[in-house]
């Protein structure tokens, strides 16, 4: 390619190590370039034909009169872009707020055990899966929330068996998962779920002592219930029909390896080092939550090294979120992570029903609510019917405002085809649904967690594989 | 290396031979309506001379026949071969006992390429794809696959579409495998034609030589081609036709391997295979050698990542064309035993090799021009050759 001849793509770029700087394209196609090399590609004077070839194979760079790149562009955001027009696939429903534990740092206002007013009445069930099947979705996830959802057993199984009933004129493919702590497991359960083909997910935060100080329960024995239901699973559903989701509290930031190590032990092949949320009891309780990003920054770094050590040494062991983020750096997949893409996932990735027939936006919306913040609440199953819902301005105006190829600071950065919108941290945090990106904490984090994966790509070959399998998954 | 044309001897011929493809049969085969040349060998004589007598059974009086040089000796019933109307040069146009059979459909070509094994002739060669008819009318119905080749067969568009109605037609239960250079396809009227040919089951292989122009228009001596293959692509996929991609390993791609994988993975990930082909040291690749030639033995390093990013990418990805000696043991399960059978030689150091029934031996075609690590495997395999096509973990 003679001087000056080629013509920059539509690029982002980002200062990301000492001499190098990172090129993104619209689809999070990347390249690394010294700080020379990018001067002289931007005016034009650079001479290193192997360098531009790379940048045109990447559609970074194309000459004048090609019409593949921007075909081949095209294609591929229509790729990411392509499961919108369907609409919402996860349908979570809050069956009751009651629960046994009581976690430190619980997301939701959780009432006694015995209080039967928080429950979702069959009536509210019913209305409730009719919006669902509302939707164009030709897939629909059905999660059963709460509090304890197992402690309202009998209207899982009612909407079980009705959403069943319901999809034999819609044909669509119907899967259903219980988030629970396992302690309440039986075998009614056990054997309903095998029956159903039922997913289960539950919370283990890490080592008994930090598992039962975190999820506090009478007995003081979360963690062995919790344990001994995912075996239970495991043995009698199969060793993929249970999944575990951790919680970083002030006390996990110290132990990545122990809580990582705890899940190889369990024979579980995913670990998600997630942030506490800012949401609910936590963020009232400052007291248990109060870290910063940096700190948990460092606790991810060390988690995700030591993940990728047991991979070197053959243990198989994904960590969600790096595989969520890689398979946005090299595919042309969203993986339709509500917290992590845009439009945000608000609404279009996930629609809310409440025990008291309210929906939401988001579980975290949700929230919000408990705490009297009714902001993204988007109706009542008994007076609001699909349309007013998706198309209400409770709905609309947040993920109007939050595209984050149109928000402040987010429309320029490198890191935006990896990142998302997240109207309602925003709105929770900062007080409207876009934030001012230089103070936020979910920008602050993310741009942490994209600067290590993209980091330890670049520079580790095995990594580089690691992550690009996870990509694929 | 077995020749699958030679002169022959014409013996009784009155006139000149009609038609020119025969299929040869035993001698008690009867098939009134087709031309069959039955083989006869006369073991009485010393010279065990074998004749095909052309269009009737040889009771009585011998008919008009050609006698077949030593070189054909490979010649078996079964076998379809073009008969010149001189009656003096035989071409073997189908092996029964190969596993690959393809047809020659046109020697002309819009691309020049570095290490072509089939160099282009612009001269009018229409007459092939009648003559390919006539070969499709004689296959037996226990063919299982046809190749395609050329040249480059879409550039005569009306001809290769007539020959792929022909073929729905006669042998709708082949499996078909068109060799196109894909600019053709560029052209959506061209590309709808061809799929509502609706022929059930035919994949064209598609050659990419990098994953952007500049490198694959050199390597194809034509500018614009890179432009034109991939809208190609990007027709056929979204006319739901398949499409494998195939790409010789050669000085010029090995460089750009992983990287021309992550093009594929990224940009071409409806495409049904990918094809990696060792070369084959023939045609252009001869005069070109300086150019194009790279000892297998010193790309592995880029063959592993190549193939694990595309494999890992769920893309169903073979090598072919490749010596088990020379490949790294993490790419035996994509090996496909793929050499043309005529063109499949064993060398003396593979003498005694435990896993020579299942490697791909080597192009006789290729002469002297072979990886220089060539050995003899000793240790029998621990256990039966992983065929997953799925990469190792780790």
């Amino acid at each position: 390619m003679t001087q000056g001849s080629w013509q920059m793509l539509p690029i982002r770029f980002h200062r990301f190590d000492d001499d190098s700087i990172l090129l993104t394209n619209l689809v999070g196609e990347h390249f690394f370039l010294s700080e020379d090399e990018f001067l002289a590609v931007m005016d034009g004077t650079c001479s290193d034909q192997v360098l531009l070839a790379r940048l045109r194979a990447r559609h970074l760079i194309q000459l004048p009169g090609e019409r593949i790149p921007v075909e081949l562009l095209a294609v591929k955001l229509r790729t990411r872009l392509r499961r919108l027009p369907d609409s919402t696939g996860l349908h979570i429903f809050v069956v009751t707020l009651r629960c046994e534990h009581t976690c430190r740092y619980c997301q939701v206002s959780r009432q006694p055990s015995a209080k039967s007013e928080y429950d979702m009445s069959q009536d509210t069930a019913r209305r409730a899966l009719d919006l669902a099947f509302r939707s164009p979705s030709p897939h629909l996830k059905i999660e059963f929330q709460g509090g304890e959802p197992l402690l309202n057993f009998p209207l899982v199984r009612w909407i079980v068996a009705e959403a069943n009933r319901l999809n034999q004129a819609h044909a669509k493919r119907l899967t259903f998962v219980i988030a629970t702590n396992l302690a309440l497991l039986s075998t009614e359960i056990l054997g309903f779920c095998a029956a159903e083909g039922i997913y289960l997910s539950t919370s283990l935060d890490g080592p008994a002592d930090l598992h039962n100080s975190n999820r506090r329960r009478p007995g003081q024995d979360s963690w062995e219930r919790t344990v001994a239901g995912i075996r239970l699973v495991q043995e009698r559903l199969g060793p993929d029909r249970v999944s575990a989701l951790m919680t970083t509290t002030e006390a996990s930031l110290g132990r990545p390896r122990e809580i990582i190590d705890g899940y190889a032990d369990l024979g579980l092949r995913q670990v998600f080092l997630r942030p506490i949320s800012p949401y609910g009891f936590a963020l009232r309780q400052r007291g248990g939550a109060g870290y910063d990003v940096s700190r948990w920054l460092a606790f991810y770094d060390a988690g995700l090294d030591h993940i990728i050590d047991l991979n070197r040494k053959g243990v198989p062991m994904v960590e969600t979120y790096a595989a969520i983020i890689a398979k946005k750096m090299f595919t042309n997949e969203d993986p339709g992570y509500v917290d992590l893409t845009s439009p945000a996932g608000i609404g279009l990735g996930a629609l809310v029903y409440n025990y008291d027939g309210d929906v939401y936006a988001s579980d975290e919306g949700r929230m919000l609510a408990e705490m009297g913040d009714h902001t993204f609440r988007l109706g009542n199953v008994r007076n609001s019917d699909y349309r007013d819902i998706l198309l209400s301005e409770e709905l609309l105006t947040p993920l109007q405002q939050s595209l984050t190829l149109s928000a402040p600071m987010c429309n320029t950065c490198a890191f935006e085809p990896y990142c998302g919108a997240d109207p309602v941290f925003h709105h929770a945090t900062m007080g409207d649904f876009v934030g001012h990106k230089a103070m936020s904490s979910f920008c602050l984090r993310n741009m942490g967690v994209f600067t290590t994966i993209l980091r330890r790509a670049r520079d580790d070959s095995f990594t580089r594989n690691l992550f690009w399998r996870w990509a694929q998954q | 290396m077995m020749k699958l044309s030679a002169r022959t001897k014409p013996i009784g011929l009155r006139g000149p031979v009609h038609p020119d493809v025969w299929r040869v049969c035993r001698p008690d085969e009867q098939s009134p309506g087709l031309p069959l040349a039955c083989l006869v060998t006369d073991s009485e004589a010393a010279t065990g001379a074998r004749d095909i007598h052309l269009g009737r059974s040889p009771t009585g009086v011998p008919g008009p026949a050609v006698r077949l040089p030593t070189e054909l000796a490979h010649v078996t019933a079964g076998d379809i071969v073009a008969i010149s109307p001189d009656g003096r040069r035989v071409t073997v146009l189908w092996k029964k006992a190969a596993k690959h059979n393809s047809l020659l459909l046109t020697e002309q070509c819009d691309n020049y390429c570095l290490m072509c094994s089939q160099p282009p002739k612009d001269r009018d060669d229409t007459w092939l794809f009648d003559r390919a008819k006539r070969v499709v009318d004689l296959l037996p119905a226990s063919a299982v696959s046809l190749g395609l080749t050329g040249g480059e067969p879409t550039l005569a568009a009306d001809a290769l579409i007539d020959l792929l109605e022909y073929c729905r037609k006669r042998t709708p239960w082949l499996q078909l495998h068109l060799l196109s250079n894909g600019r053709r396809f560029a052209d959506p009227s061209f590309t709808r034609r061809y799929a509502q040919v609706g022929y059930a089951d035919i994949m064209v292989g598609i050659p990419v030589y990098g994953p952007e122009a500049c490198l694959h228009d050199f390597i194809v001596q034509a500018e614009g081609a890179f432009e034109e293959t991939i809208h190609g692509i990007l027709n056929l996929a979204s006319l739901g036709q398949r499409i494998e991609i195939r790409i010789v390993l050669q000085r010029h791609t090995v460089p750009v391997l992983h990287d021309l994988a992550i093009f594929i993975a990224r940009n071409l990930l409806f495409v049904d295979q990918v094809a990696l082909m060792g070369l084959e040291m023939t045609g252009l690749a001869r005069p070109n050698f300086a150019e194009v030639w790279v000892d297998p033995a010193d790309y592995q390093r880029q063959l592993v990542e190549a193939t694990r990013t595309l494999a890992d990418a769920h893309i169903v990805t073979k090598i072919f064309n490749h010596q088990l000696c020379v490949l790294d043991q993490r790419l035996w399960p994509f090996a496909v035993q793929s050499i043309s059978d005529w063109k499949n030689g064993y060398l003396d150091v593979c003498c005694g090799c435990s896993v020579r029934d299942a490697c791909g031996g080597v192009f006789t075609t290729s002469g002297e021009r072979v990886s220089r690590h060539l050995r003899s495997l000793d240790d029998p395999l621990p256990s039966p050759l992983d065929t997953s096509g799925r990469f190792p973990a780790g």
